[in-house]
């Protein structure tokens, strides 16, 4: 059984994550998103790369929607609507509230501002939608007999989520974006300990290591604070989601702490539209917000009011929060250029910023500057610019966080630039000796998983596997001394767990025995390889002795009697007529000729012990026999 | 009704000893039931006993019954408990029904035959095939009193279980036996670690968190069975290992890993600086230590301790923030460059939303500002001083107490903490004796940058034009209060502060005294304030340092009085502040370090000044007094002694080093000679200042009297050496780093010659501590008087033949047995001892009086001459030989100053 892994998009690259996974065959698709930067047909994943491509319902068992960016989902209603998937779809709840609003801003920023060819319409959306399952985090979805998926939190964005899907004994986890540490508004990821044959993980920061959030958020606030007490005006450009929230929340918090009364306002539109669905999905927020939720709600912000365009040139300071993010046009640039030229003010600029955009021009030019929005239109920038550097992408350190800590037996990197993900690949390979990749998009890896095999089991050894039966073993130190240091201490193992025997007869299931019983099973006698010899005792000659007194008995009451004095450590038995230690029997021969013989003797008063021993104790055998022999010595002299 | 009821349950459970449920309700009714008589309820348990000991009997219900009994009617309680103990003691108890039984036994009541020290039992529970019965047994594992080495083997091996809950008991009973337990088979101790290290791998979280605690349990036990040489290397392996749980997705898990984490006592330096860094650090790159990175990983990086802190400062629970938070607490002591990196993240901490985590974070550098670990950069300061302005009381408060003792190394870092404690002032007005408090001891810390600041706002705090002082504004009265703190500053150099900054003080008097409650009184402020606005501009800075200082050691002086709050008896008074004068000598010790020479001249000169004030007004007793006067005067030489050897030794010459420690030697000698019912801690204060003299001497002083120093060294070791024996006192280093030398030295001939720099690197150890003085000191004195002589009326004599000297002589406190000498010298080179034997002259020890015609008999071929007379005490105890052929054998030491006699050839 194998794990194929086809990459779709975002294979050593940002934009258009689409994974498909074939598990036990089983085929599930991760994401289905769009790449912005391309207009041509690398906007989409090159679905017909899927087998059986004429019918995807029946070819694919599910898609999974990890969160709501549109290189995450942008390519979903083109995907149902226009190739004719009708097959389930799974996301997390607040991804399907959010996502709809997402991609239909999307289209209405393409289609009816841009004019661009229209990929698929409004009612596709709703279409679309329509055919979406919303599954609640670590909620066990049986999405067929065969096939489990699982969401786990992943931070990163309001309802993003890393997926588990389990085909059989196969399993594997996706995990979408996601963020290791927590911001304001949305906790860390979190997941429990699997077991995993495959983890495909972004790598957007493989090789970067954050600073510290406080950091972060003290030069935030320092810049914000400093600008407000010198009477100056803060605009904020953001996107609608996400980050919006975060640093309103940041804000609020820190005007009620330091007592500050200066208004902060939020421009209407979108984003108060998606503070509402904040507001509501409190159960996706960070464990901060949930806990005050007893008191309040954290999204309903004390300090926050809604913007009127009259105040745009009021006096005092204030605080604004306004779309989009990277001041390309619309509500945040007509701010901009009114504010751009005091030197009181303050804009902050999100951490990535589009060429061509306002917000790209200002990251690189030295201030004060001017900059030309058209052929006619020049802003002279006199105010400051605070460049925040808030990512919901976790970093190098925290990629290696979560491998380390699920330990998969493969990794998988998407999401990211090529070169830095052979440089995490090295590091995952060398440091934790987990097999890792990185495949090209429409490159299919293949894996090994997982498979069990249902046994059946006797009662015996169900028996024996309830009771305990632990031991403790300590490697002779001088035996192991070239080894490493492990080897020397104390070791449990509990052989309830450890120890059956798996059979397998013809036409019937596979079953496991105990110990005891396996020879029963083969219906086969134990055979076990013994030594024999025969040993000669000469017995003294002289005549002048009363040889006839030794009689057999005494002369082995002699043997055991010098043999309990060299072996004083072992349980010697004394039968009468023969002698036992361990598995070494032995007792007096009365054949003629014993095949055990070796010598041939002429001496009369000779007399043989015939002994027999396993392999086992060979090396105590052969002490045994010597003195044996020099016993004879001795009577001999 | 209720007997209808017991006789169908009697009748029942004869029948049908597997007792139904119809009845078992019948039962349990009579049992809640508070109206049923005392004798259905003793009838009833007779039953139920009756039918337990029945072995086909369904003994689960029957004790789950007992059990219901036993809490409804406690009385019963005893006959319940030996019923079980029967019951448990039976051959036919099946075994599963055991836990259940012996939960209705107390265990700490021992029986004869007591179960729970059963060790038989114990492992037939622990080894039952029912798992439920297993999980009782180790949930109640603390119960069982058997022997340590048969439960750690059975926990040990428990931890195998395939049953998650089981190995989770397991874990959590090896942390119990950790606590209890001594171990000395290391292989043990490291088995029981490694395997609590495998079980931090486990998939399930309880057993994840329950191994936590054991790493840390028995990580700790493996740490101290460990050399010195390797414990710090286990120990830092143990740290790693927890440091690679802070990562884990369960939050409970990082609170019990950064609480054990707070638990270890040493770690390396590289590695606490790694949990500093994301990045791997150099130093620990290629460090690795014994421990499980992974589940199949068995080498641990010391690098899985990268950033440990960051992430839990950084955590979505506060839970964890806080341990994270109190776990630096205690390693920040460890290493000054790690408390360096870890102020950074926890000044950021106080930006975090959580009250809680705010306070554990200026808890935390509180910490480190006591341990001097607290180094505030300009960087911190927003968020330093934006805690004095948080909205919760707790915190300011918290910050306050932080900033206080925080040294600020920059006048503008003071400038803005000083802002920030006025916008506090001005926001949260209730604040105000705090802060003033606050003001005043950064005031003491900072004396010199606060002049600076007050020279600058000096405008501000002038009245207005309209003459008004505007002294309820919040900001003068801080600046106010900055002000007055000045001169108390423990600073040096000390520029003045305009008088007329205390008398505007004064009006805030009330305000004041109320924030300074700790330090002083309101008259005693009132004295301060008004003592202060006497000066005018001081040009004579070194005269109004001592004023200050000396009206420092009042303010202190009275700061005790009013603690103790005693009667005025003025004899008391004297004698407290001759013991506040010695605690305050300790202060000078750094002074007399730094070589300021002037004040401690200065300020020991007030003191003895004040000293003998006090001493006129009260009959103080004079040995205490002269005592303390002596000492002054050994510290004010030790002072100059000690400036001569840091300075350039050129300078001043050599002779003049020689001639101070000279001196200070006599003193000394004094100190210990005539002062009779000194404490051996007192001889043993002077024996150590003997020693530095010695020391500095030999060291810095050149070769010319090394042999004779040496000797006195020697022989001052040998004292100090004595007694210890004679009982039990704690040398100081200083001491014991002289004796190792001298010991190392032997016999040689050569003395310390080769241990030069050893000796003046031992000075270095030396601390000036308060000498304590107990009950009364005994000043042996003695008084000379030459009756009607001086210049104009001569003795006569005749050149060449003896002359008699009448003199008056007054003895205090000299037994009998002293050897008293009259010493008579004639000019400096020839001295004539006559010996004074006291039995002659009568009186008691405390006071003799008598006269004495003292023989002189050298008298010179000149026509007038000079004569110096002392009296001077032979010290038996001292070694020293005089080569007086009728004189003393051993030193002097002179009672009394030389009194002059005049004589003059006698004309015939």
């Amino acid at each position: 059984m194998a794990i194929e892994c086809l990459v779709l998009g975002a294979g050593q690259e940002v934009g258009k994550s689409c994974v498909v996974v074939t598990i036990n065959g089983k085929r599930i698709m991760f994401d289905c998103g769009m790449h912005m930067g391309y207009k041509d047909k690398r906007q989409y994943p090159d679905f017909d790369l899927i087998p059986d491509s004429c019918d995807f319902t029946s070819s694919l068992s599910c898609i999974i929607i990890t969160h709501f960016h549109l290189d995450h989902i942008g390519a979903l209603p083109f995907f149902t609507q226009n190739r004719g998937y009708s097959g389930p779809i799974y996301m997390t709840y607040p991804t399907k509230a959010l996502a709809p609003i997402m991609l239909e801003d999307y289209r209405k920023v393409m289609v009816d501002r841009r004019g661009e060819k229209e990929r698929f319409s409004s009612e596709d959306i709703v279409e679309c939608m329509k055919k979406v399952t919303a599954v609640d985090l670590k909620q066990t979805v049986q999405v067929d007999k065969d096939l489990q998926i699982r969401a786990y939190y992943a931070g990163h964005v309001l309802g993003a989520a890393m997926f588990y899907a389990k085909v059989g004994d196969a399993a594997i986890l996706y995990t979408g974006d996601y963020n290791m540490t927590p911001d304001r508004h949305l906790g860390a990821a979190q997941i429990d300990r699997l077991q995993l044959d495959l983890v495909i993980t972004e790598s957007t920061y493989a090789t970067t290591y954050r600073d510290s959030k406080y950091v972060r958020e003290r030069e935030f606030l320092k810049a914000v604070h400093k600008c407000v007490e010198d009477e100056g005006k803060v605009l904020i450009p953001t996107f609608a989601l996400g980050r919006a929230q975060e640093l309103c929340m940041l804000l609020d918090d820190y005007w009620e702490r330091m007592n500050l009364k200066v208004p902060i306002y939020f421009s209407a539109g979108l984003t108060i539209q998606a503070n509402l669905y904040y507001k509501v999905l409190i159960n996706w927020t960070s464990q901060k917000v949930k806990d005050t939720y007893v008191t309040r709600n954290a999204f309903d912000f004390k300090n926050v009011c809604s913007f009127d365009r009259s105040l745009i040139n009021a006096p005092g300071p204030y605080v604004l929060f306004a779309t989009p993010g990277m001041i390309g046009g619309g509500f945040s640039l007509e701010v901009f250029r009114q504010w751009a030229p005091c030197e009181k003010n303050l804009v902050t600029l999100p951490g990535y910023c589009l060429a061509g955009t306002v917000g790209h021009k200002l990251m690189s030019a030295k201030r004060p500057t001017q900059i030309r929005l058209d052929e006619d239109v020049q802003i002279d920038v006199r105010c400051e610019i605070h460049q925040l550097s808030f990512s919901p992408h976790t970093d190098a350190k925290g990629i290696m966080d979560l491998v380390k800590f699920l330990s998969p037996k493969h990794v998988i990197l998407v999401h990211g630039e090529k070169p830095k993900m052979a440089m995490l690949k090295e590091r995952i390979e060398s440091e934790l000796a987990i097999q890792c990749y990185y495949p090209a998009n429409n490159e299919t890896v293949c894996i090994s998983s997982t498979h069990h095999v249902e046994a059946g089991a006797s009662d015996a050894f169900l028996q024996s596997c309830l009771c305990p039966n632990f031991k403790f073993s300590k490697p002779n130190s001088e035996r192991d001394s070239d080894l490493d240091d492990s080897n020397k201490r104390t070791i449990v193992c509990d052989d309830r767990v450890a120890q059956g025997i798996l059979t397998l007869e013809k036409n019937q299931n596979p079953k496991v025995v105990g110990q005891n019983e396996f020879m029963e099973v083969l219906g086969v006698e134990n055979h076990g390889v013994k030594f024999a010899h025969c040993c000669p005792i000469y017995l003294p000659d002289s005549e002048s002795r009363d040889a006839s007194g030794r009689s057999p008995s005494a002369l082995l009451r002699l043997i055991f009697e010098q043999l309990s004095r060299a072996f004083p450590g072992f349980d010697l038995h004394d039968c009468q007529e023969q002698i036992r230690i361990r598995s070494f029997v032995g007792s007096f021969c009365s054949k003629e000729k014993c095949l055990h013989r070796t010598d041939v003797s002429l001496h009369s008063r000779v007399t043989h012990l015939c002994c027999s021993w396993s392999l086992a104790d060979e090396e105590l055998a052969w002490k045994v026999l010597s003195i044996i022999k020099n016993l004879e010595l001795a009577n001999a002299s | 009704m209720e007997t209808r009821l017991l006789s169908d349950v009697g009748l029942t459970l004869n029948q049908h000893p597997n007792l139904s449920s119809k009845s078992a309700d019948a039962i349990v009714a009579l049992i809640t039931n508070p109206f049923t008589s005392d004798s259905t309820v003793t009838s009833l348990l007779e039953t139920l006993i009756l039918h337990l000991q029945n072995p086909n009997s369904n003994h689960h219900k029957l004790l789950s019954l007992l059990s219901a009994l036993s809490r409804h009617h406690p009385r019963l309680r005893h006959r319940i408990t030996a019923a079980a103990h029967a019951f448990i003691l039976l051959p036919s108890t099946p075994t599963p029904s055991l836990p259940h039984a012996l939960s209705l036994l107390d265990p700490d009541h021992s029986a004869p035959l007591d179960p729970f020290s059963d060790e038989s039992l114990f492992l037939s529970l622990c080894f039952w095939q029912c798992v439920k019965t297993r999980g009782w047994t180790l949930r109640n594992v603390s119960k069982f009193r058997v022997r340590p080495s048969v439960l750690l083997t059975v926990l040990l091996g428990f931890t195998k279980d395939p049953y998650p809950y089981i190995r989770e008991l397991a874990l959590d009973g090896l942390v119990m036996l950790s606590n209890g337990i001594v171990v000395e088979d290391r292989s043990l101790v490291e088995g029981c670690y490694f395997r609590a290290v495998e079980l931090l791998f486990d998939a399930e979280n309880s057993v994840r968190r329950s191994a936590v605690r054991a790493v840390s349990e028995w990580g700790q036990l493996l740490v101290a069975l460990n050399s010195d040489k390797t414990k710090r290397y286990w120990s830092d392996a143990l740290f790693v290992q927890l440091c690679l749980m802070v990562r884990d997705t369960d939050m409970e898990i990082r609170v019990a890993a950064f609480n054990a984490l707070g638990k270890i006592q040493t770690v390396s330096e590289d590695i606490l600086l790694q949990t500093l860094s994301r990045k791997a650090l150099l130093a620990t790159k290629e460090k690795h230590y014994p421990g499980q990175c992974t589940a199949k990983l068995f080498k641990l990086p010391a690098t899985t301790a990268a950033f440990t802190f960051g992430h839990g400062l950084e955590d979505e629970f506060y839970q964890v923030r806080r341990p994270a938070c109190q776990a630096l607490q205690t390693l920040t002591v460890l290493s000054a460059q790690f408390a360096g990196g870890a102020v950074h993240l926890l000044m950021d901490m106080l930006n975090d939303d959580s009250v809680v985590v705010r306070l554990q974070a200026l808890e935390t550098l509180h910490h480190m500002a006591m341990h001097d670990h607290l180094k505030v950069d300009e960087s911190h300061l927003r968020m330093f001083f934006g805690a004095l302005i948080d909205n919760n009381a707790l915190i300011r408060s918290a910050a306050r107490k932080t900033i206080q003792l925080t040294k600020l190394q920059e006048l503008k870092m003071l400038r803005s903490c000083i802002d920030g404690l006025i916008k506090n002032l001005n926001l949260y007005p209730q604040d105000e004796a705090d802060i003033f408090y606050v003001l005043y001891q950064i005031g003491q810390r900072h004396g010199k940058f606060v002049t600076s600041i007050i020279h600058n706002v000096s405008q501000e705090l002038e009245p207005s034009f309209d003459g008004k002082l505007v002294f309820n504004n919040a900001r003068t009265a801080a600046l106010l209060v900055l002000a007055i703190s000045v001169p108390v500053s423990f600073e040096r150099m000390i520029c003045s502060i305009p008088p007329e900054i205390f008398s505007y003080a004064v009006t805030l008097l009330g305000r004041l005294s109320r924030a300074l409650v700790d330090v002083m009184d309101q008259n005693v402020l009132l004295a301060y304030l008004s003592h202060c606005s006497r000066f005018t501009v001081a040009s004579n800075s070194e005269k109004f340092e001592g004023e200050v200082l000396n009206f420092h050691l009042e303010l202190k002086k009275v700061a005790i009085s009013s603690l103790h709050d005693y009667p005025l008896n003025a004899n008391v008074k004297a004698s407290n502040c001759l013991e506040i004068v010695l605690r305050k000598v300790v202060d000078l010790w750094p002074l007399i370090q730094l070589g300021c020479t002037n004040e401690v001249v200065q300020t020991s000169r007030n003191w003895k000044e004040e000293l003998r004030n006090f001493s006129c007004e009260s009959r103080q007793p004079a040995g205490l007094l002269f005592f303390a006067l002596t000492y002054l005067h050994v510290i004010k030489l030790l002072g100059k002694a000690w400036a001569c050897t840091q300075r350039n030794l050129q300078f001043k010459g050599m002779g003049f080093l020689d001639a101070l420690l000279s001196k200070m030697e006599r003193r000394l000698k004094e100190m210990l000679y005539r002062f009779a019912g000194l404490s051996r801690e007192g001889k043993l204060h002077i024996l150590e200042l003997m020693l530095v003299t010695y020391t500095m001497s030999l060291s810095y002083s050149g070769a010319c009297y090394f042999e004779d120093n040496t000797k006195k060294l020697n022989f001052v070791l040998s004292r100090v050496e004595y007694l210890q024996k004679e009982g039990s006192i704690e040398l100081s280093k200083f001491v014991i780093e002289l004796q190792n030398i001298s010991r190392e030295n032997g016999d040689s001939e050569d003395g310390f010659v080769h241990k030069l720099d050893l000796l003046q690197k031992s000075l270095h150890l030396f601390s000036l501590k308060y000498i304590p003085l107990s009950g009364e000191l005994k000043y042996l004195n003695a008084e000379l008087d030459v009756c009607d002589n001086d210049f104009q009326n001569p003795f006569p004599f005749i050149s060449g033949l003896p002359v008699g000297l009448p003199l008056e002589i007054t003895l205090y406190n000299i037994s009998s047995e002293t050897r008293l000498w009259l010493a008579i010298s004639l000019g400096e080179k020839s001295t004539q001892f006559v010996f004074l034997d006291l039995h002659e002259f009568g009186g008691c020890d405390a006071i003799r009086k008598f006269s004495f015609v003292a023989p002189f008999f050298r008298t010179p071929k000149v026509k007038h001459f000079l004569l110096k007379v002392s009296i001077a005490m032979e010290c038996l105890s001292e070694d020293q030989h005089f080569k007086h052929c009728h004189g003393p054998k051993h030193e002097l030491i002179y009672l009394c100053k030389g009194k002059e006699v005049h004589l003059s050839m006698a004309v015939k």
